[in-house]
């Protein structure tokens, strides 16, 4: 889509000013700048917002099939999804509608104690990155891995 | 740094004049286990912390002259209201530790913060409040 908008452009160009100066907009864009940009480095914390918003997803899944435990579990996913809009405003990316799929936290757990042990493979996600995060980012990341935590602790 | 350890001193120092006066209005003994077992914890901490501010040559802190109970234990549910007081306010104390450490100095730190927001889970559990977590343990 950016290829052709850049392509209608400079035909554009080209088209009411002259063959010289659109050779020079060719020139100064360079060639390699219609090559695909490589792929950003992914932000130390997404894991950890792919496992947030993995296990609110989880969360709300089991409390579907198990409408029982709703009222102990949605306090759970809310503080998931309080993590995973925290983290999306720190790192600067947008919340996706639905949890990714694929990787650890929460993607197959349908009972209480498989979410227990996607707190607790969470938690690890949090402390690793707690424990690299510049001083900025540790003391959000720190909560996080203590509030996957106490999560495992409540689904005893 | 060394603040911000003094802080977490001071929060240690706290929750273990708490837990002994906590403990006496507690009942069955599953509570009384986990109140002797994070007194415990808690003094294990301020001895490490001691340790450690003395190597960095912060001075011993000295002990809070008179800690005061914010409200009075009358029975098991407000001694089970204080614990979970007590252990969020570790939890800040911890959490404050993190932007001013590295390494290992901040790996105690976080270790302290998940256990106290899991001890703070746990008597809250115990209590019956709800929920029994949060989303931010830590943060004031």
């Amino acid at each position: 889509m950016v290829l052709t908008d850049r392509v209608h452009r400079r035909q554009l160009l080209g088209a009411a000013a002259g063959t010289a100066v659109a050779g020079s907009v060719l020139a100064g864009c360079g060639l390699f700048d219609d090559d695909p940009q490589p792929a950003p480095q992914p932000d130390a914390l997404q894991p950890v917002l792919d496992e947030a918003l993995r296990l609110a997803a989880a969360y709300d899944r089991v409390a579907v099939t198990q409408p029982g435990l709703q009222k102990r579990l949605s306090p759970l996913a809310e503080d998931h999804r309080a993590h995973a809009a925290a983290l999306a405003a720190l790192i600067g990316v947008t919340l996706p509608s639905a949890a990714p799929s694929g990787g650890p936290g929460g993607e197959a757990a349908q009972t209480v104690a498989a979410l227990r042990k996607a707190e607790q493979a969470a938690q690890k996600t949090a402390v690793a990155a707690c424990r690299e995060a510049p001083a900025e980012r540790v003391a959000l990341v720190g909560s996080i891995a203590a509030a996957r935590a106490a999560h495992a602790e409540a689904l005893r | 740094m060394n603040a911000q350890m003094a802080a977490a001193l001071a929060a240690e120092e706290a929750a273990i004049y708490a837990y002994g006066a906590l403990g006496v209005k507690l009942t069955g003994t599953g509570d009384r286990t986990e109140a002797r077992a994070a007194e415990a914890i808690h003094r294990n901490r301020r001895d490490v912390l001691v340790t450690r501010l003395a190597a960095l040559n912060a001075g011993t802190a000295t002990s809070p002259a008179g800690y005061q109970i914010p409200f009075e234990i009358t029975d098991r549910e407000s001694a089970l209201k204080l614990a979970i007081q007590v252990e969020d306010g570790v939890a800040q104390a911890w959490r404050a530790v993190l932007p001013a450490t590295q390494g290992d100095d901040r790996a105690t730190a976080l270790s302290a913060l998940i256990d106290s927001a899991v001890r703070a889970t746990r008597w809250r559990r115990l209590g019956s409040v709800t929920p029994a977590t949060m989303a931010w343990p830590g943060r004031p």
